[in-house]
């Protein structure tokens, strides 16, 4: 009891990028970095139109270029893995939900949020194209 | 008994100001959550490659009058800030977990810059008129 | 060995040492060990401890995963030894190591005064709304409303959560899940009326603000408990109560 000596081994400084959960978590918030990439290309959008119409028809341009459609492609693939993740943590924050005596599963408030989501994009996809008409 | 829970109640810990970030990083996620596929296909990939798209709806005048709008500037304004202090937390804690560099100039290079943004998105949404 | 067990199949057992007296830091010993297709890695550390090395050090006491006294690494991810079949592991060596996070004691055996420090920080007992006699007779509670609050109470503070958390491994001082499982536990109970006082202690850096939702707690619990849940879902309380504590008579 007296020869008491506790050992702490270091904690591994890549935990981040260890194979399974850890590297998957990692990978979750990275999606972080497409949705600021995407709020850059707005404000981009936004300082061109401050600036005059010449400048607004260069960003169009831009937009127009093959570069620009592969970058909004991936900040595409980037942004819907971030809503796949994003409503599998979302029943993590809030208290558990009951419904005639028994809890909600989380996997349940997933796919229902899920959807909503997908029918918001929708929806907002639709209603431009018709108003543009 | 009752000196070990005086200590075990230790006067509680100093409040974390991290709610000032995660709020905004909460929205920001749940407004690229639900609109952020659809944003992305139109003003990224279905616009542009459409004929006459963005000469009819995207045109200067078009989206002026939208940014002129106060209903509008709230939504690019929104959308804007939202998405940025959103990465702005995110890309804080991973670099963080990464040990990318001290904590204060990690702040520094998220949260200043998502705060930069807010205040030259604001200045120029003003600058554009009603 | 007796001629029946040189005539099993034996599994090699790599497992960390460590003796405070005798060791300058820990180091791994290997077992060649006879298993049969009913032992779990507990009994193949008491088959060590019988046969070939009686000073090897671990705890354990149930031995059917409701104690949460063998909690180790094991294979690299924490796990309960009395839990874990040595069938359903890959084949080859097993790898066994204490768990994650906490001071070594002696082998398998880690310091939990730290994490008992914290459980009973978070008042873990019933305070009442308003004081009641026994004459009042006694609490009423639908199903529902225990559901609320049951998973937290089925915690047997194992403390593999702890071994799984990262942001715990980077700031020891960090309240952790087994403790907010505990802390929810209480202020999801309808006969309590101490939320308050209970998130006053957890506003602050070393309170659920450590947290980032990499969520392998809930994913490594053996009892299904979902501490993830007890420190996500006080995320918002504490944030809406920084934003609401300057309202006259704000309740909670």
């Amino acid at each position: 009891m007296s020869e008491r000596r506790p050992y702490r081994r270091p904690v591994n400084p890549k935990w981040w990028w260890a194979p399974g959960a850890y590297r998957a978590y990692t990978l979750r918030e990275l999606t972080g970095v497409g949705i600021a990439l995407y709020g850059v290309v707005l404000f981009a959008g936004l300082i061109s139109l401050s600036r005059g119409p010449d400048h607004w028809e260069g960003f169009v341009q831009f937009l127009r270029s093959p570069a620009s459609i592969v970058l909004h492609v991936i900040l595409l693939v980037v942004v819907a893995y971030h809503v796949k993740t994003w409503f599998e943590i979302l029943p993590k924050t809030q208290p558990k939900i009951i419904v005639n005596g028994k809890q909600v599963p989380a996997q349940t408030i997933t796919s229902y949020a899920t959807l909503v989501a997908v029918a918001c994009s929708a929806a907002l996809v639709l209603f431009t194209f018709l108003v543009a008409r | 008994m009752s000196n070990a829970v005086s200590t075990k109640h230790a006067a509680a810990e100093k409040r974390s100001i991290s709610p000032l970030f995660w709020l905004p990083f909460g929205a920001g996620g749940m407004l690229a959550a639900l609109f952020g596929p659809g944003l992305i296909l139109v003003t990224g990939i279905l616009g542009p490659s459409s004929s006459g798209f963005m000469e009819r709806f995207a045109s200067y005048d078009h989206v002026l009058a939208f940014a002129r709008n106060p209903i509008g500037k709230l939504i690019v304004l929104a959308v804007i800030a939202l998405f940025f202090w959103h990465g702005a937390e995110r890309i804080f804690l991973t670099l963080k977990d990464m040990k990318a560099g001290p904590v204060p100039n990690l702040k520094f290079a998220t949260y200043g810059v998502a705060a930069l943004v807010t205040l030259v998105t604001f200045v120029v949404l003003l600058g554009i008129g009603f | 060995m007796s001629e029946a067990a040189a005539l099993m199949k034996t599994v090699e057992l790599r497992v960390l040492r460590y003796s405070p007296v005798t060791d300058e830091k820990p180091s791994f010993g290997s077992f060649q060990v006879p298993w049969t297709d009913d032992m779990s890695v507990l009994q193949a550390l008491q088959t060590i401890k019988d046969t070939l090395d009686g000073t090897l050090s671990f705890r354990w006491s149930c031995r059917m995963a409701v104690c949460g006294s063998c909690g180790m690494m094991i294979n690299g991810k924490p796990q309960l030894a009395c839990n874990t079949f040595i069938r359903n592991l890959p084949k080859g060596p097993i790898t066994v190591e204490p768990l994650n996070h906490f001071p070594i004691e002696r082998d398998l055996v880690v310091s939990v005064d730290d994490f008992v420090k914290k459980i009973e920080s978070v008042y873990p007992y019933i305070i009442p709304k308003k004081p009641k006699s026994v004459a009042d007779g006694p609490y009423l509670q639908t199903p529902a409303q225990m559901v609320a609050y049951e998973s937290f109470s089925d915690c047997i503070n194992c403390m593999l959560c702890y071994a799984a958390c990262p942001q715990f491994g980077e700031n020891p001082e960090f309240i952790g899940p087994g403790a907010m499982a505990m802390l929810q536990r209480y202020n999801g109970d309808s006969r309590d009326g101490a939320q308050k006082l209970r998130l006053d202690l957890i506003h602050g850096e070393d309170g659920v603000w450590s947290c980032t939702a990499v969520g392998v707690c809930s994913d490594v619990c053996p009892k299904h408990v979902d501490p993830a849940n007890a420190v996500n879902q006080n995320k918002t309380n504490s944030a809406l109560d920084f934003f609401l504590r300057f309202l006259p008579g704000a309740a909670r």
